[in-house]
């Protein structure tokens, strides 16, 4: 018997029985559309379901009252309209033998003002929440009772939508949560004061709740194990309030969630990123599990499948709930059901997901271009029927995931690549310990080459004689980009980022780091310099250290730096840099007030992007039937690519990735898959 | 006085007959050392003919060379013998002279055929024939058909033909019936009249492969001495000829385990008469033969425990052997004695059959979570339901993953031909193969009547299973201790459905598969043909390994074995792989859930394992 086959055991949940312990966690996808779950919120949940999980639960923080505004494009159950496309949603996930749940949540003092009706946020307190900054109004005892009317009409029209359950949210910095905390209640009503008061609005809700729905109806609540912050709810705190959730007999389970929302950093403490280890606050339901007796659960980072089985084993949990592994591989329980446990597609903690959110996004996954995009992308390939031969040139990322699913749909594929082993750009990025779990995304890659029999030319620089050799009915260009330094006087005295990083440069002892671009690399580059024992001043041009970055990621390498005393500069250009005195001048100039700065240093490490190799592509577009051009229509709806511009040409060109122009990993992984799809 | 050759050789065949009868009487009277059997004497001997052409005749022929050998040199020896006699009241008849030429000569063509067999010589020929006596009596009958010829041309006047003939029939008839090889004749024809089990001939409609049912009561359970063996089982070994088609198809014997089933049944045919010339075969890998027995236990005294507990019960030699011997049978009784009366049984054995006794599952689950797959798939409780068309034997493949998805794939396949079945939930114990297989008698007879009593409590119509061990044990040795329904393979059932196009549309799957005979499907039960029918409805091409059908190989998943866990140099799963790596085939189709395992297990594969059912449910585009 495998160790993982303790999560195929079946558990009861009130009165339904889940066929295993996977949960799928709430999130907020952001794939609402005027705040209803319509074809790509259901096409992406039923994914879930197909995948194995037997509870899915969405809807993160889905809205009880239509009155206040959604921060981050939340449902809105507070009108009847949600009601058909709930029953839609609700028959397809049952179709796959899983329950289907909803949050339910008001989102309190984490709101804006200035959108739909224009309302202030309420909150039993008055102060501003950090990451969405909008000061809340003291809550008045008639939005109390109003917003407790929110609650169970809400709770109506998910019965009435055929949903299992409702998921009441009392963390994630939300209204009950700021209900609970001592720190952001400032009531001196019933509301305020006493733990007993505190969880008052949130016992009303789910006597409310219960009473609307009665039994048969799951009702959990999903609430926090430890505030991890300071004036906050301490674990003692917590467990004592769950004790007194449990006992009120009102509720069929409990979620438990590590960190709240309140403070810039929650997001990366209660969403931990690739820096954190597996399973971090484990501890905490695990302690509530001992003293209630109903079902416990946590997702927080259990995301590979021996954290799940020894999270279960070990009595910590009795429901293993994943987001963001489902998010990399929604086929995840299926997969390991199966014994395809190599086929899993790890996630890496990369948190491209969730940044994409605090940036106004939608959800999407680094590494699985299919997760969010159900309707036009499949998550597995199925064979064409015919054997093709295709040639791609590059190992990267795109390169790879190009090979990848040009190899599932049954062609032969021939790949190039230049260094002695895959994963291009990905070892630069992963070039600092705690980005390590970035390289897991060419690990996997590879290993499904490996598996597809994927004919794997390490070491080779291809030229159009070695790809015409081949006599390839494809051919994909994904050689990727090589650094440019761009618009600083004597470039020559400086080295790019990627030098810094391969080991070509060694780190000398005051290093300025220059960020012309916004992502992790030049960031990467002065934490290395830094571990290295460097002084180091990373400068940008922006206004802010890493703009294209979000919150769960800037938190890291902003702590990383403090420590290390990095000085961080901002709105500052490097214009020009010469020796003097066998060290190095840096002139900046600050971009708004035009006013110029020296620094003395030892090296200048500059980031200004790639550009794209591309000399390849043109060479072979001549003997391209369709000449590398791409049907920008059919692009628009992932469609198939049939545009023919050359009678005589001979195979089929693509280019992906950098090769175009420099993106990111999502963008070449789906390049590669979106044209490669149906070839 | 003048002595006629004729008159000499008359004698020589009269002093023949009176040695060859007091082996006889000798050889019965070693035979009735066991434990008495009632059989009608004169009926039984008339079904020899048939038996002898018709199944003795299929088995032989599967080796041309020896078959052609054995028509040869037993028919020209018959002939000439008839002719010789005949020729002592007419010396001088011409035709009659011809004849026994012609016979003479096809017996030496036959002999030199025999020697040629055993020589090793034969590039490609099984090296697993014995030496040793066996290589004596090709040149010994060589030498008796140049005494017929010279017979025979002399016109019985030649003294020197006479005695060669005399001699050679002497060794070879005479001593036929002490210890001589040629013994084979006259106990294979004994052993074809008073076989213990008539169900292995053609002329039977049974299977002839259930185990006998152990009465609990008796003073000794299983066998420790070959005189717990009843006459007829002792005449069974009697009748080897070390022909080695076993071996050859033995998969422990192939493995390197300590077990050699032509050795098995010569150390047992030992055991039954002492001292018998010595065995010159190949033995038991890694165990040396026993070479001064004690003369009572088998074992230790004639065969080593590690031999009994290395057989998967997978009939493969009972399958080859042309004189009907049956090893199983014999393996099976020694393993009762010793589990049984002994309490040994090697590795993990004794933890199954403890987990039997505290859960009544093997492994030790909870029968209450057989149907822990199936939470989700809403299947009707029978017990709920009290009546049901179709009921879902899951067995114990229930308890693993790998058996889940077959029977998940199974589940989807009858939801999509609207078929509704019905499950036990924890009502449903395990079917008691694996404790009959290790010889505990006592559990496997408890959870029959068990088994049969829940089932017999309700209205079932029909049970399917995906486990040919439940199917085996079902239909063929449950029916000695109550009657229950129709039990049908899912092979058998899913077969039917692809022909009546109750499953929709199938996609056909590019590339190669070959299918894997699972024992008890195939030698047990006979069903070779349903699966089959059924992958070539899907699969881009189905190409058979060499040994397939009746001839199939064992996964190494049968009796007990992976419990037993005896070692040898290979592992049987790993050789039976290679036997489908060798047909390029990219998928290998199972029909059983140990196979499944076993194959799935085999580290180095390089072709995908699935059960028909998993491939079925994918042809049909249903997700499980
Ligand atoms: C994109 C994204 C959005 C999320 N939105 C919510 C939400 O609305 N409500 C909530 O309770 N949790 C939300 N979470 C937190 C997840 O439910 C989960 O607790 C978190 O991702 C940690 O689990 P994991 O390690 O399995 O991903 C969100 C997480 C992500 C990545
Ligand atoms: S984006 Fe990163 S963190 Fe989010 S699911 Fe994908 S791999 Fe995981
Ligand atoms: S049953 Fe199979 S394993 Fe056992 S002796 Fe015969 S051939 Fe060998
Ligand atoms: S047991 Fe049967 S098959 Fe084996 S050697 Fe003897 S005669 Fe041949």
């Amino acid at each position: 018997m495998a160790e993982t086959d303790i999560l195929f055991t079946p558990q009861s949940l009130g009165t339904l029985t889940l066929k295993n312990r996977f949960v799928g966690s709430a999130h907020e996808p952001a794939y609402g559309e005027g705040g209803l779950p319509l074809e790509r919120y259901q096409a992406y949940l039923e994914e879930k379901a197909r995948g194995g999980v037997a509870l899915v639960m969405f809807g993160g923080s889905a809205m009880v009252s239509s009155a206040w505004s959604p921060s981050f494009g939340q449902l809105n159950l507070g009108d009847d309209r949600i009601i058909e496309p709930f029953k839609a949603l609700s028959d397809r996930i049952h179709r796959h033998g899983a329950y289907v749940i909803t949050q339910v949540a008001h989102p309190g003092r984490r709101s804006r003002f200035d959108s739909r009706n224009w309302l202030a946020p309420v909150a039993p307190g008055p102060y501003r929440e950090p990451e969405h900054r909008a000061a809340p109004k003291i809550i008045e005892s008639y939005e109390i009772e109003m917003i407790q009317d929110d609650f169970a009409a809400a709770v109506a029209r998910c019965q009435k939508g055929g949903l299992d359950g409702v998921e009441v949210v009392f963390q994630a910095g939300q209204l009950l949560n700021t209900f609970l905390s001592p720190d952001t209640n400032q009531l001196e009503n019933e509301y305020g004061g006493s733990l007993e008061n505190r969880l008052r609005m949130g016992r009303e809700i789910l006597e409310r709740t219960r009473a609307e729905s009665g039994r048969e109806f799951i009702v959990g609540v999903r609430m926090v194990g430890d505030e991890l912050a300071r004036g906050a709810m301490t674990q003692e705190e917590c467990l004592e309030a769950a004790v007194m959730l449990a006992e009120t007999g009102l509720i069929d389970y409990l979620n438990v969630v590590g960190g709240r929302a309140g403070e810039l950093v929650s997001g990366s403490i209660s969403i931990p990123n690739m820096s954190f280890a597996s399973a971090p606050y484990l501890y905490l339901p695990s302690a509530i599990r001992g003293s209630v007796d109903i079902p416990v659960m946590m997702a927080q980072k259990i995301s590979d499948p021996r954290t799940a089985a020894r999270a279960l084993a070990d009595g910590h949990v009795d429901l293993v709930a994943m987001n963001r592994a489902l998010l990399a591989d929604p086929h995840f329980v299926r997969k390991l059901r199966d014994r395809r446990v190599e086929d899993i597609r790890l996630c890496v903690g990369a948190n491209y997901c969730i940044d994409r959110i605090y940036a106004g996004g939608d959800a999407l996954c680094i590494q699985n271009p299919a997760t969010g995009r159900e309707t036009r992308l499949p998550h597995v390939i199925r064979p064409s029927g015919a054997r093709r031969r295709a040639v791609i040139v590059g190992g990267g990322p795109g390169g790879m995931e190009a090979a990848r699913v040009t190899a599932e749909r049954g062609h032969d594929v021939i790949l190039f690549e230049a260094e002695a082993r895959l994963g291009g750009q990905i070892h630069l990025a992963s070039a600092i310990g705690w980005r390590k779990p970035l390289a897991q995304i060419a690990v996997w890659l590879e290993a499904q080459l490996r598996r597809l029999k994927v004919d794997l030319r390490l070491g080779t620089k291809a030229d159009v004689d070695d790809v015409l050799a081949l006599n390839p009915d494809i051919v994909v260009i994904a050689t990727g980009g090589r650094p440019v330094i761009h618009g600083i006087e004597g470039a020559q005295h400086t080295v790019s980022s990627w030098d810094a990083l391969s080991g070509v440069a060694a780190f000398k002892t005051r290093v300025l780091v220059f960020d012309d671009h916004g992502g992790h690399q030049a960031l990467v580059a002065a934490e290395r310099a830094a571990s290295n024992g460097a002084e180091v001043e990373y400068v940008t041009p922006y206004r802010a250290a890493g703009i294209d970055l979000g919150g769960t990621n800037i938190a890291t390498h902003l702590a990383n730096l403090c420590r290390t005393g990095a000085i961080i500069t901002t709105s500052q250009r490097l214009r020009h840099v010469y020796p003097e005195n066998g060290r190095l001048i840096a002139v900046l100039r600050h971009e708004y007030a035009i006013e110029d700065e020296e620094r003395e240093v030892d090296q200048v490490i500059v980031e200004c992007g790639t550009l794209p190799v591309d000399g390849l592509y043109h060479a072979l577009k001549s003997n391209a039937w369709n000449g590398g051009e791409l049907d920008y229509d059919a692009l628009r709806v992932n469609g198939a690519q049939t545009r023919r511009v050359n009678p005589h040409g001979q195979y089929q060109l693509f280019r992906i990735g950098d090769a175009v122009s420099q993106r990111n990993i999502h963008a070449a992984i789906y390049d590669a898959i979106r044209l490669l799809k149906d070839v | 006085m003048q002595v006629e050759p004729v008159a000499a050789l008359s004698f020589a065949v009269m002093v023949t007959f009176v040695v060859f009868s007091i082996g006889l009487l000798r050889r019965i009277a070693i035979y009735r050392r066991g434990r008495p059997r009632q059989i009608p004497i004169i009926p039984a001997l008339f079904r020899v003919p048939r038996r002898y052409l018709v199944d003795v005749h299929e088995k032989v022929d599967r080796d041309r060379l020896g078959s052609w050998m054995h028509i040869l040199v037993a028919g020209g020896f018959l002939a000439a013998l008839l002719c010789c006699c005949l020729t002592l009241a007419w010396p001088g008849e011409y035709f009659l002279r011809l004849a026994g030429l012609v016979s003479a000569a096809a017996m030496l063509g036959g002999a030199s055929l025999s020697i040629l067999r055993r020589s090793g010589r034969i590039e490609g020929y099984p090296a697993s024939p014995s030496q040793g006596q066996w290589r004596i009596l090709g040149p010994a009958l060589g030498f008796t058909s140049l005494g017929f010829a010279g017979w025979f041309l002399s016109s019985g006047q030649s003294w020197s033909a006479g005695s060669v003939l005399a001699a050679g029939l002497f060794y070879t008839l005479a001593a036929a019936s002490w210890r001589a090889p040629l013994r084979h004749a006259l106990a294979g024809v004994l052993n074809l009249a008073f076989h213990e089990r008539p169900g292995r001939f053609a002329e039977s409609p049974d299977r002839g492969t259930a185990l006998t049912p152990l009465a609990l009561n008796e003073p000794r359970l299983g066998v420790k001495e070959a005189t717990d063996w009843n006459w007829t089982r002792r005449l069974n070994f009697d009748a080897c000829v070390e022909c080695g088609r076993c071996e050859a198809a033995c998969p422990a014997f192939a493995a390197a385990q300590p077990l050699n089933p032509k050795a098995l049944v010569n150390d047992l045919a030992r055991a039954c008469e002492l001292p018998l010339g010595d065995y010159d075969g190949q033995g038991h890998p890694g165990a040396p033969t026993v070479t001064t027995p004690t003369r009572h236990a088998i074992i230790p005294g004639f065969v080593q425990a590690q031999t009994i507990w290395s057989c998967t019960t997978c009939r493969a030699c009972v399958e080859e052997c042309p004189m009907f011997i049956e090893h199983v049978d014999a393996i099976m009784d020694l393993r009762r004695f010793e589990v049984l009366e002994r309490a040994a049984i090697p590795a993990h054995g004794a933890a199954a059959l403890n987990n039997y006794l505290v859960a009544d599952t093997p492994g030790g689950d909870d029968p209450a979570r057989r149907f822990d797959w199936a939470a989700g798939l809403d299947l009707p409780l029978v017990s709920d339901i009290r009546e049901t068309e179709l009921l879902l034997w899951a067995g114990n493949a229930a308890f693993d993953s790998r058996g889940q998805r077959t029977l998940r794939a199974l589940v989807g396949l009858l939801h999509r031909a609207g078929i509704e079945p019905a499950i036990l939930g924890e009502e449903e114990r395990d079917c008691g193969d694996l404790a009959r297989r290790l010889g505990d008698e006592a559990t496997f007879q408890r959870l029959a009547r068990l088994n049969i009593a829940t089932l017999q409590s309700y209205r079932i119509g029909m049970i399917i299973t995906p486990d040919p061990h439940v199917l085996h044990v079902m239909t063929e040795e449950y029916t000695a201790y109550g009657e229950v329904p129709r039990v049908l393979h899912h092979s058998q059932l899913l077969d039917r459905l692809v022909a009546d196009g109750r499953l929709g549309d199938l996609t056909g799957m590019a590339g190669r598969i070959t299918y894997h005979d699972p024992c008890y499907l195939g030698r047990y039960c006979g069903e070779f043909d349903a699966p089959r029918r059924i992958l070539s409805s899907i699969a881009g091409e189905l190409v058979e390994m060499e040994r397939a059908r009746g001839r199939s190989r064992c996964c190494g998943g049968g009796g007990g074995a992976p419990v037993t866990d005896i070692p040898g140099k290979r592992r049987i799963p790993d050789i039976r792989m290679a036997d489908a790596v060798a047909t390029s085939a990219s998928v290998v189709a199972v029909a059983c859930p140990n196979c499944a395992v076993m194959l799935e297990g085999v580290s180095d594969r390089n072709a995908e394992i699935a059960d028909i059912a998993e491939l079925l449910a994918r042809a049909a585009g249903i997700e499980t």
